[in-house]
């Protein structure tokens, strides 16, 4: 915890920049804001508090306040939606939590260049309701649909569920507005920036200012690429009695070449059994289904439905049985809104308790998905194996790009927040250490879509980006000499040893 | 809805769906109840009311299809073409 931030001249400089109404001290807004949804070690949320939280209205004052910051060498965490897994909006030393949550304006809709221009702080979902009255789409597309914003997607450079056909965070986003530690505003994008969506002029600058979890800046305006709103939208769902089959089938689809073909899902043995509790579409399935494969597809109603075909064919030359109408659209339906899910596990006994959900994700390629599947599940029995706190929740396997090349891999683990201590924190930060140590083993990405820099997978990270660490570390050092924006992520510390 | 608010707080007989999920209601499955004794206690809900969940879950899964698409395809169409 910062002294200085608390002190009255600092909370009344925030109040003369931003109103009176945006500088917030209560213990209940700052506690709201001090938690993502990921579990954490509820008795030690006291250490995650930020000093302060100030909600800023445009570029210029997000300027003042991190300027004012970097004088005064206070720690500065951007947070937008909050939905991310890997603590990036978490203040790990106090400071002041700046939310971009005002900073929520449709500034243009260009119709001609298909292009919008927002503040960061806007939801994918209300956006697209108002781009729906122009028939246009912006297609980024987490699980957070309904609760994530645009900066947060940037500052994670976020992975879409339809990002095999339209991209994901870092296509879609073009350029964007950006304040870096020291208060200084620059313009970020291929080039000039601006509604450019290709340029050879200069280094690429975009993706440097993407992912780094807040550590880097905060972006503040966006202008984003739109696509037509789909005519239709196609989502059968396949059942399996063998995992080898459905792994079989996801690789066949995914390589298919259709221009439609959105996404393709892997369900494993575990996640089948995990639905078989209590998921309204899979408790009547017979004991034969073992695996699932869905895959979604959008575009005009003719293309759409001739790459339908193509991929139905291909499910029932491999063994599939369809799954039918309504749990394929319903199913589909519900993974764009997967944080309204409660969650409940069981304890060893098979006893319901209350859990969260932890998603802990990977890039994996095609070829190695079985044996880290199997290396996977063995850390989580053996979290199992210790405690009721642990429960293996099984494995997605969704598809990152057209050609069917790597997969966002995930493993879900509920755990029973309410009984963590300081042993079973211990264990899960193991756990975490392990998995990411298996995804490298295998010519993995720590993750695909999350971020890595909670505790346990981030101590591998300088391991799996080998000499580009060492680069982070040069540009962390010289973008902010005072370290304080999001201090204490990605052991950037060591950019000041 | 029923006029009597008893009839409104006594759910259906429980039929076993699975080992560890029952159905009261046609397509509605429950957790078992015997499963949420100790850690997670169930709660009286009148009939009405539980219907209304899973008819709400059914809106919000219609409104997500109209959101991303403006028509659904039938896989069952699809596969009668293949046939």
């Amino acid at each position: 915890m910062t002294a200085v931030a608390l002190s009255d001249p600092v909370v009344g400089e925030l109040r003369r920049i931003l109103g009176e109404p945006y500088v917030l001290t209560g213990k209940a807004d700052r506690l709201n804001r001090a938690r993502v949804p990921a579990p954490f070690p509820v008795h030690r949320w006291a250490e995650r508090m930020p000093d302060v939280v100030v909600m800023p209205a445009s570029t210029e004052e997000v300027a003042e306040v991190v300027a004012l910051a970097n004088r005064l060498r206070i720690p500065v965490v951007p947070r937008d939606g909050g939905t991310g897994l890997t603590d990036g909006a978490v203040p790990l030393r106090g400071g002041i939590l700046l939310d971009v949550k005002r900073i929520n304006q449709i500034k243009e809709i260009d119709l001609v260049n298909r292009t919008c221009t927002v503040g960061t702080g806007i939801n994918a979902l209300k956006l697209n309701e108002v781009l729906a009255a122009h028939d246009l789409f912006y297609p980024d597309d987490p699980a957070s649909y309904p609760c994530s914003l645009v900066g947060g997607r940037i500052g994670t450079s976020g992975w879409s569920l339809i990002g095999s056909r339209y991209g994901h965070t870092r296509d879609l986003v073009l350029s964007f507005d950006h304040v870096l530690p020291t208060g200084k505003v620059i313009h970020v994008g291929d080039g000039i920036g601006g509604k450019i969506t290709k340029s050879s002029s200069g280094y690429q600058l975009k993706h440097l200012f993407m992912g780094h979890q807040g550590t880097l800046g905060v972006a503040t305006e966006a202008t984003l690429k739109l696509f037509p709103k789909p005519e239709a939208e196609f989502s059968p769902f396949w059942a399996f009695e063998d995992y080898d089959s459905a792994y079989r089938a996801v690789g066949a689809l995914a390589r298919a070449g259709v221009a439609t073909f959105a996404a393709a899902v892997l369900f494993d043995e575990w996640k089948v059994d995990y639905l078989r509790r209590d998921d309204e579409a899979y408790i009547p399935q017979p004991s034969s289904v073992k695996a699932l494969v869905c895959a979604a597809l959008y575009g005009y109603d003719d293309e759409v439905r001739a790459g339908g075909r193509r991929l139905m064919r291909i499910a029932r030359d491999l063994g599939a049985r369809y799954l039918g109408d309504e749990i394929s659209q319903g199913d589909w339906a519900a993974r764009h809104d997967r944080y309204a899910t409660p969650l409940h596990g069981r304890t060893r006994a098979g006893q319901v308790v209350p859990m969260s959900w932890h998603c802990e994700d990977a890039s994996i390629t095609y070829a190695n998905l079985p044996a880290v599947r199997l290396a996977w599940h063995e850390i989580a029995a053996e979290l199992r194996r210790t405690s009721d706190v642990f429960d293996d929740w099984g494995m997605f396997a969704y598809t990152n790009g057209s050609t069917g090349a790597d997969y966002l891999t995930e493993i879900d683990i509920g755990i029973w927040e309410r009984r963590l201590d300081d042993a079973s924190w211990a264990a899960w930060v193991k756990a975490k250490r392990d998995l990411a140590a298996v995804a490298l083993r295998h010519g993995g990405s720590i993750s695909a879509c999350h971020g890595s820099c909670r505790e346990g997978e981030v101590d591998l990270v300088p391991e799996e980006l080998g000499g580009g660490y060492d680069i982070m570390l040069a540009v962390k050092r010289e973008l902010d000499p005072n370290n304080i924006m999001n201090p204490g992520k990605y052991l950037l510390d060591r950019a000041y040893s | 809805m029923s006029y009597r608010y008893d009839r409104e707080m006594t759910p259906p007989p429980a039929e076993r769906a699975s080992p560890v999920a029952i159905t009261r209601f046609a397509h509605v499955f429950e957790v078992d109840p015997a499963l949420m004794t100790e850690h997670v206690l169930q709660q009286v809900f009148p009939n009405w009311d539980t219907l209304r969940l899973v008819r709400s879950r059914a809106d919000h899964l219609a409104w997500m299809h109209r959101h991303f698409a403006h028509t659904v395809i039938s896989g069952e169409e699809l596969l009668d073409d293949l046939d």
